[in-house]
């Protein structure tokens, strides 16, 4: 009697023990793997119109949604370059900003050390103002609302945000500097400049219509 | 959260209500066992790898020599990475990632086993439950979790033998295969049908 219950009551903690053993996803990933690319475009854009553009000479760092400036790491210059290069690739002419580029590129590092549940629309609408129109030489104008993404996710670490503005046609948008292609990276190591490359190559390389 | 509490609720009361009937007799059967469980049906759309830790167990009161009416309870876990690949939204949006689809299933049933042949050293069986899977449904993209967790009602069909290991005690081996239906119905995800081959001994407890 007292046997059979010590037997059932170790079935069934056995069970329990067997139960807790859940195969945990993010054990079973590896750096690369955890990294997420995501890209976002206006569908009503012609890419073949623009023939230049310009890079920012450094990166925005935000943090928990304050921009705390710009810098220029090791990883930021890798990142710089790889991004001149890609869309050099694809046909458009690299110029400087006071040559009056067709298409602006825009940086930023973001960390937010809370966790919560948000989309990424929500996570654009909140980080567009930091853009600097005056950067670009168009004081005064205004940003248009960017792209809202699929999905929500729990957010737990920084993300690599390069957005590419229209400054072509700034003033016929009623003075509006529209995004008309943004590219996120998230995930371990994302601002390692070992991965610099290889995040612009990810993330121009899945946006095929990118092209002049 | 609400659907959880109801089901839970459900599932407590068939256990009280069986309570009074299973302290009216001389003994119970306990079974515990291990299983493989392998997706079908529209399961397979998200996991398609068979799920290998699958473990059961069962307390059930003997209303005669064939047929025994309890309670079963189980664990499932499937797992499946798929590589790299690139998501259109078709409006617009391309997500690259590693997709990682995890499914855990719990099954609470009220289950009845029936005994095809009383007597020999193979003694087939037919059982059939109904109650509750409580299932959570995580998908990653790379890192990120998109969790879903619900309860809802499913059927157990499945039939076997049993090998008794002495002829004068229920307790034998249990060798047999079953066919799970689990609606679960959360963002586009229908169901989390699966059959099974399981394998577990039986005991009486006085």
């Amino acid at each position: 009697m007292r046997t059979t219950g010590w037997l059932t009551g170790g079935a069934l903690l056995t069970i329990l023990a067997f139960g807790s053993c859940r195969k945990d996803p993010l054990n079973n990933l590896t750096n690369d793997e955890s990294r997420i690319y995501i890209t976002n475009y206006d569908t009503t854009v012609n890419f073949s119109s623009y023939k230049t553009f310009s890079v920012n000479d450094s990166v925005d760092v935000i943090q928990d949604n304050q921009l705390n400036g710009r810098e220029l790491s090791p990883y930021d210059s890798s990142l710089l370059a790889a991004i001149g290069s890609s869309l050099q690739q694809r046909g458009y002419q690299l110029v400087t900003k006071e040559s009056s580029p067709d298409l602006a590129v825009n940086v930023a590092r973001v960390y937010n050390t809370s966790t919560g549940i948000f989309s990424y629309g929500d996570y654009w609408d909140s980080y567009g103002s930091f853009w600097d129109p005056y950067y670009w030489g168009y004081g005064g104008y205004g940003y248009y609302p960017p792209y809202y993404a699929v999905g929500i996710y729990s957010i737990t670490n920084g993300g690599l945000e390069i957005d590419l503005l229209d400054l072509k046609n700034a003033a016929a948008h009623n003075n509006k500097i529209t995004t008309i292609w943004t590219g996120l990276a998230r995930g371990e190591q994302v601002f390692n400049q070992a991965n610099a490359a290889s995040e612009v190559q990810a993330l121009v390389g899945q946006s095929p219509y990118l092209k002049q | 959260m609400r659907t959880l509490l109801k089901y839970g609720g459900v599932a407590a009361l068939v256990v009280l209500l069986s309570c009074p009937v299973l302290h009216a007799q001389n003994y119970l059967n306990v079974t515990v066992g291990y299983g493989v469980n392998f997706p079908t049906g529209a399961f397979k759309n998200y996991i398609t790898h068979p799920g290998y830790k699958g473990f059961n167990a069962s307390l059930a009161y003997p209303l005669n020599d064939q047929l025994s009416l309890g309670l079963s309870f189980g664990y499932n876990d499937y797992y499946q990475k798929y590589p790299r690949q690139t998501y259109n939204d078709g409006e617009g949006t391309t997500v690259s990632a590693v997709l990682t689809n995890s499914v855990q299933q719990i099954p609470v049933l009220v289950t009845a086993n029936y005994t095809l042949i009383k007597k020999g050293f193979i003694r087939p069986y037919v059982e059939g439950g109904a109650g509750v899977n409580f299932a959570t449904f995580d998908q990653y993209l790379g890192e990120f979790d998109a969790p879903h967790s619900k309860a809802n009602w499913a059927l157990k069909g499945g039939a076997g033998f049993y090998i008794p290991l002495s002829s004068y005690s229920p307790t034998a081996i249990k060798i047999g295969g079953s066919y799970n239906y689990a609606p679960f119905n959360s963002d586009g995800v229908k169901n989390l049908d699966t059959w099974g081959i399981e394998a577990g001994i039986r005991f009486a407890i006085h």
